[in-house]
């Protein structure tokens, strides 16, 4: 257990989890920046979210390491091919949740809106937002702890962050090492589980959250 | 130390294969399809396989028992959701720092099981949930037993949702299970960590785009599946 | 309704199915290639293992062919992470050999402390030493005559723009660089640390680590990804004239000959196996080495056939 903590105290550690933080934080901030876009843009086609939803199922089932490595021998080895990778990744979950929660907002809830001389734009922000949220934020989360995950792989393609310290451990058969970066990683996980689950406790509106609590 | 500039070898002046190796060599894959690619195939379904069919067998009996007796639900969802937010190459580190676990398909294995355990009872318990009181009551009321209920009536009724469930249990498996290759466990992820480890692209490119086929054909597969036991419901759920 | 109870009924079935083939099929999954050893064909049952770089490849293969060509039932293990992961492997018998080296094994496996001995053959006979006296015993046969040990590089344009020459230039200029290592260069006594004793200016403004020894590493200096690496004296690549090796006046490396370390219980029940790996060790030279390399590295040549055709070219294997 010391040996363990003796791990975490080296130099190269902070450095390790600096850099898987800040992959999956990227990663994750520029999927949004292109998924939700996307799915505001299509969400009054039922084509198009029909199709985003579908290339986001199938964006779903790719093996993270498949993507990961064949970013590789297009755009070499580091940080930069690591994030690409893993922005590919984030996108997903989000874009099938954003789409999916804002075209699910129900039609009288709209058209009461909109009968109420409320503008498209002003539906989205006052209506359609808010009540897909939760499920947006759901996606969001889904997504970080994806990215995170997907983070340890990283260092098959030399971006660095917790994975190093995994292979490092794997590689010259030191428990304390192993553990020191499997544990980090793990936890790091499940801190992104439960932070963004909280957050998207945070998100719902009062309205939806006594809604729920009286579904259960 | 050797003398570098005693090299001389005139061929190995040309690097170009390394600075800018050709992306897919076509020969390669042709002359080495039966000797490393079909075994690399053959050998990831398997490890799916199996994982699938014990995590099955642990989460069938588990997900019906907890719907039975409901306390149990949470403490188990806790557990296997634990184990679902480790990633991958975490728990493999951890499972091969156990005495007695060595590197192999075995930690694979195992890792994948635990991995499937959350999704597959949780939609277990929530298909059979779905099922109508009425029905139950209804089957009851026929003289059924439990035992010919859950198998005549619950089950039945709650594939659906299991189906789903195996859906996505499937895909985690086949994902996760290159990464496997990295303790030695064989399959495609084999082909695309020797191809990173040789600078050889056409392995690299070659396994991913096999092992996502892979993933997407078990996906799409199984959706079908879904879909004709799921005559009533056309809607797609979230993620 | 009725096809689902169907279903539901054959559920069971399939599974105990699978069961009874995962446990009979148990043993296949993970092997990289070699047939598994049947009883019926009499030799004996050998695994060779081999850690995952060209080198090793490629003498894993050599090894294995010619105890293959000589009766034995040779079973492949040529994917082994590292020394640690080979040795461990070898000590609970899940390989019978592989090739190690004698700088490497003393170092890293055999927990040797002291000064690098300061001939080659005094490594050779220390790690020989250490390696019969561990439980389970090991004996480290005779090393192939040539010496590959690590050598740092930097790309021609970098070497140019700080007129670097030597490992202590290097040092100087290092914060400035990036050094693409893998993952046991980083903290190994004798690798990035015994450049540090040695060299205390050695500080890199950034360690890019990349999967495996060889080619990743050539292609992430070549591609820019860094600026200095460190290769094998024996690899194909480090004779591009667009890489330049810095010297070591120090000599501050141990001596790395390649020598296959075998369990000593297998060798002594196959004392045959002794002369077979002794003639492949013994027709190795950093030259043909080098060439055998470059084949399988440059070339994208499969280790396998690279192996073969030598064998058969010296004679060993009909």
């Amino acid at each position: 257990m010391g040996a363990i903590l003796e791990v975490l105290g080296r130099p190269d550690f902070a450095e390790l989890l600096r850099t898987h933080v800040l992959l999956s934080a990227a990663a994750l901030l520029i999927g949004i920046v292109i998924a939700l876009p996307v799915a505001l843009a299509i969400r009054n086609t039922p084509l198009g979210a029909a199709l985003a939803v579908n290339v986001g199922n199938i964006g779903r089932a790719v093996p993270s390491l498949a993507i990961l490595a064949l970013c590789q021998p297009f755009l070499g080895f580091g940080f930069d091919t690591a994030l690409v990778a893993l922005t590919a990744l984030a996108i997903p979950p989000i874009l099938i949740n954003a789409s999916t929660g804002l075209r699910e907002v129900s039609r009288d809830v709209i058209d009461a809106a909109r009968g109420m001389g409320l503008s498209g734009s002003q539906i989205l922000t006052h209506i359609q937002l808010p009540i897909a949220a939760p499920v947006i934020f759901a996606g969001i989360r889904t997504s970080a702890v994806q990215v995170v995950a997907s983070a340890t792989l990283a260092t098959f393609i030399g971006g660095g962050g917790l994975g190093d310290l995994i292979v490092e451990g794997t590689q010259r058969n030191d428990t304390a090492i192993l553990l020191a970066g499997s544990l980090s990683v793990a936890v790091l996980a499940i801190i992104t589980e439960v932070g963004f689950g909280t957050l998207e406790w945070a998100m719902t509106p009062k309205g939806l959250k006594l809604a729920q609590k009286r579904t259960r | 130390m050797v003398d570098p500039g005693a090299f001389g070898l005139a061929f190995l002046q040309d690097l170009s294969s390394i600075e800018e190796p050709k992306l897919i060599e076509w020969d390669w894959i042709s002359e080495n399809f039966w000797e490393d690619i079909v075994p690399a195939i053959q050998g990831h379904i398997f490890l799916s396989l199996v994982s699938l069919a014990i995590a099955l067998a642990i989460s069938l009996p588990t997900g019906v028992l907890v719907s039975r007796y409901r306390k149990a639900y949470p403490p188990v969802t806790f557990v296997t959701g634990l184990l679902y937010s480790i990633p991958s190459l975490a728990l493999f580190g951890i499972l091969i720092s156990i005495p007695g676990i060595t590197i192999g398909p075995a930690p694979v294995i195992i890792a994948l099981v635990a991995y499937s355990l959350l999704i597959l009872i949780r939609n277990t318990v929530a298909g059979l949930d779905a099922v109508p009181a009425e029905t139950i009551d209804a089957a009851r009321g026929m003289g059924l037993t439990n035992r010919q209920i859950l198998f005549k009536v619950e089950l039945p009724l709650a594939l659906p949702v299991i189906v789903a469930g195996i859906r996505i249990a499937t895909v985690t498996i086949i994902g996760i299970a290159t990464i496997g290759a990295y303790i030695a466990a064989g399959g495609l992820g084999k082909m695309i960590f020797d191809g990173i480890n040789r600078s050889f692209p056409t392995m690299i490119i070659t396994g991913a785009v096999l092992a996502t086929a892979l993933a997407i054909f078990a996906d799409l597969s199984l959706l079908a599946l879904e879909r004709r036991l799921r005559p009533w419901a056309r809607r797609r759920r979230t993620a | 309704m009725k096809n689902r109870t169907k279903l539901i009924r054959a559920v069971p079935a399939l599974l105990a199915a699978l069961a009874l083939l995962t446990l009979t099929a148990c043993g296949n999954v993970g092997s990289s290639g070699g047939s598994g050893p049947s009883a019926e064909d009499g030799g004996p049952a050998i695994t060779v293992g081999s850690k995952n770089f060209t080198e090793q490849y490629v003498l894993g293969e050599l090894y294995a062919q010619a105890l293959e060509a000589r009766g034995f039932n040779v079973e492949k293990k040529l994917d082994l992470g590292s020394e640690q992961i080979a040795d461990k492997a070898l000590q609970n018998g899940q390989i019978d050999l592989y090739p190690e080296y004698t700088g490497t094994s003393l170092v890293d496996v055999l927990g040797y402390e002291g000064e690098y001995p300061s001939t080659p053959e005094a490594t050779y006979q220390k790690a020989k030493e250490l390696y019969a006296k561990r439980e389970p015993a090991d004996t480290m046969l005779t090393p192939a005559q040539f010496n590959n040990t690590y050598g740092v590089f930097v790309r021609k344009d970098v070497a140019e723009k700080y007129d670097l020459k030597t490992l202590a230039d290097l040092a100087e200029v290092s914060p400035k660089l990036a050094f693409v290592i893998f993952s046991e260069f980083k903290n190994r006594e004798d690798s990035y640390p015994n450049m540090q004793k040695n060299y205390p200016a050695f500080d890199f403004g950034d360690i890019v680590i990349v999967n495996s020894i060889g080619g990743p590493i050539y292609q992430g200096v070549l591609q820019g990804e860094g600026d200095a690496g460190v290769g094998f004296t024996t690899d194909g690549q480090l004779a591009s004239d667009k890489l330049v090796v810095m010297e070591d006046p120090k000599n501050i490396w141990p001596f790395y000959y390649p020598a296959p370390v075998v369990r000593s219980d297998v060798l002594k029940k196959n004392p045959k196996m002794k002369g077979i790996l002794n003639e492949v060790s013994a027709s190795l030279n950093a030259e043909t080495m080098r060439e055998l390399n470059a084949q399988v590295a440059i070339e994208q040549e499969d280790p396998e056939d690279v192996a073969a055709e030598y064998l058969q070219k010296k004679g060993i294997v009909e």
